[in-house]
């Protein structure tokens, strides 16, 4: 463990990987600081041009743009109350109020100290999980795999905020996105409508970009949204003694939170930072008192955001499993540098997993030293009004998508994309199961018809495996959790207040 | 038709049946060796049977929600000539090259939401469409297509 943790700070304090980790978290920073542009298209946009540098180095900095955009967000939340990021939604509630109450200050430094604190907890908590997991991983099969793979999909479903039905619909329409293209057994291109590029399958790249990029442009350029930035001096950003006391538990419970939360495939940022500030809020002995501007409100959520990012580097890592949007992308990028993901990848590429881990260690600290004093350049960036910004914003996804490939097709589809990205947000569909699902298709259907080939044509195979039938009981509980009275009805609210928002 | 999401339902029934239909095509194969478009069918049957469960359940919910106008007080055909000029661009992208049609689309769009003074326009859209064939262009290689123009 020890000469492996060495390992890793060899490869990642190389001049050139440190700059690529600064490059990361400062984009990272500038896309979750910005309103509209969040780390998936950020990471897509920035693929192409990873190409000429080490797998190492563009992973390092893709890693970057993640937890990089985590601390970003949350520093609109606080000063204009408009979420950088969907992870930073809750630090609306008590962190806008704070900055109302003229103790901006604190409550950006807390959001920034408490990241630092959970990234760093959870990276170690990554260092000790991945190596151990990858090898009981060894033992997994098709069948295994398909049932892990569904199972992430549900969760992701399950967890997603509106109707699970429709959340379920979109898992199953991103599985046939991810189908189209060349089948593998038999060389039949499937459903290309005529295009002959899609015989290599619908790009991830320019999928995310329009349902993330291009979609979220229209909706805003049909309602021009007017930022107010909080007039205020930020003054003292060191959160005094009794911010400590009062933000130490939160910090640490949201650190716990956010990392399993984070490792469960579909898991992740967004609902970890809910669920910390809900158990805040129980633990409080003045629960009345949140939504008013008190720190455990912005300390907990902020906590748990940033060490779901860590968490959620174990499946990736350990099973080449995926377990978010912006994994995925992770996992379109790892292929891409023609590294096998699963279970093999920490053994056969320690370089590649302790660099970024260990990266991340110091990520983290750049982070830190960045976000403090910078916070003044990103309220600046949050003035930039939306009429000059949003024309660079499409022309860097036009220029990302076409460099990828050199085709316009690529184009196309991206616009294409755009507008059901449009329509889905219109009809309050979620994007998030779709582009999971995309990335997983090819890998699922490989393991199913594998499975079944192995089972001759049993379906019994997925119920009689010790491993995958746990999985497949995990997978029908979660489907059947939501027609029960009392979960339907904490559904509903919990759907309710998040369309009010 | 109840509300919205009754309305959606309808596409998605559709897309579905659609995808299982078509998907017949490759050849579903058997059991013990699925062919190219046994998965394809079984997505298009989950989207189709999820649309209807999905159709019949506005039946049981509370009355309050009715079919909403989401284009009302929306500023719908900026989102249009945004589109428009998007696709546009993309179209004569190999034919005018780069430079000259990024300098267009951003002049464009520079002017669409909020008419600026035409001097900004004009600056920005040379800033923007110059600055981006030096980064991309000059510094990360990207292969970006010369006009008829020859530049």
């Amino acid at each position: 463990m020890f000469s492996n943790v060495l390992l890793g700070f060899q490869v990642a304090l190389q001049p050139m990987n440190l700059f690529f980790c600064f490059i990361g978290v400062l984009i990272g920073t500038l896309v979750g600081v910005l309103p509209g542009l969040g780390p998936v298209a950020a990471m897509s946009l920035l693929l192409p041009s990873t190409f000429h540098v080490s797998p190492v180095s563009a992973i390092i900095m893709l890693a970057g743009i993640y937890y990089g955009a985590m601390y970003g967000g949350s520093t609109t939340s606080i000063l204009v109350n408009i979420p950088g990021e969907a992870a930073s939604v809750v630090t609306c509630l008590d962190g806008y109020q704070m900055a109302r109450k003229g103790r901006a200050g604190p409550a950006l430094g807390i959001a920034a100290f408490g990241s630092f604190i959970a990234g760093t907890l959870s990276i170690i908590g990554l260092m000790f999980l991945a190596p151990p997991l990858a090898e009981g991983a060894l033992k997994f099969g098709p069948p295994e795999y398909f049932c892990l793979m569904l199972l992430g999909l549900i969760i992701l479903t399950f967890l997603a905020g509106g109707s699970m039905p429709k959340a379920l619909i979109m898992a199953a329409f991103g599985l046939f996105l991810g189908l189209i293209g060349m089948d593998i057994m038999t060389a039949t291109p499937r459903f290309n409508f005529g295009l002959y590029f899609l015989n290599d399958g619908v790009g991830l790249v320019p999928v995310v970009m329009g349902l993330f990029g291009i979609s979220e442009v229209l909706l805003n350029v049909e309602a021009v949204i007017k930022t107010d930035v909080f007039k205020t001096k930020i003054k003292g950003l060191l959160p005094n003694l009794q911010d400590w006391k009062d933000s130490a538990w939160p910090i640490i419970r949201g650190s716990v939170i956010g990392f399993f939360l984070g490792i469960l495939p579909g898991g992740g940022a967004v609902i970890s930072s809910f669920v910390s500030y809900a158990v805040e809020k129980k633990v409080s002995r003045h629960p009345e008192k949140f939504g008013t501007g008190v720190i455990e409100g912005v300390a907990g959520p902020e906590s748990a955001n940033n060490a779901a990012t860590g968490g959620a580097f174990i499946p990736l890592f350990t099973l080449g499993i995926p377990s978010n949007a912006v994994t995925a992308m992770l996992l379109g990028a790892l292929v891409i540098y023609g590294m096998q993901p699963g279970p093999m990848l920490i053994s056969q590429h320690p370089d590649l997993f302790w660099g970024a881990v260990t990266s991340m260690y110091i990520g983290n600290i750049m982070l830190l030293v960045l976000n403090l004093p910078l916070i003044g350049l990103w309220v600046k960036i949050l003035k930039i009004p939306y009429p000059v910004l949003f024309p660079l914003i499409l022309l860097f996804c036009l220029i990302g998508v076409y460099s990828l490939n050199n085709n316009t097709g690529e184009i196309g589809l991206m616009l294409f994309f755009g507008v059901v990205g449009y329509l889905m947000k219109k009809f309050n569909y979620e994007a998030a199961p779709l582009v999971l699902a995309l990335v997983l298709g090819p890998m699922m259907e490989n393991a199913l018809r594998q499975a079944l080939i192995m089972s001759n044509g049993g379906a019994g195979i997925f119920f009689t495996r010790p491993i995958s039938l746990v999985i497949m009981l995990v997978v029908l509980t979660l489907l059947v959790l939501p027609l029960l009275p009392w979960v339907k009805k904490k559904r509903e609210i919990v759907a309710e207040m998040a369309e009010d928002e | 038709m109840k509300n919205n999401d009754q309305r959606s339902s309808i596409f998605w029934l559709a897309a579905g049946l659609a995808i299982a239909v078509y998907s017949g095509k490759y050849g579903l194969g058997t059991l013990s060796s699925p062919g190219p478009g046994f998965l394809p069918f079984l997505s298009g049957l989950a989207i189709a049977g999820l649309a209807l469960v999905v159709f019949f359940q506005q039946f049981s919910k509370p009355g309050r929600e009715k079919i909403k106008d989401l284009w009302q007080k929306k500023n719908w055909p900026t989102v249009l000539m945004v589109l428009g000029s998007l696709v546009l661009y993309t179209l004569l992208f190999n034919f005018l090259g780069f430079i000259l049609d990024t300098f267009l689309l951003m002049a464009f769009l520079l002017r669409v939401i909020e008419p600026m003074s035409w001097i900004k326009v004009l600056a920005g859209a040379i800033g923007a469409a110059g600055g981006s064939y030096v980064i991309f262009e000059l510094w990360l290689q990207a292969q970006l297509p010369k006009g008829f123009l020859g530049f």
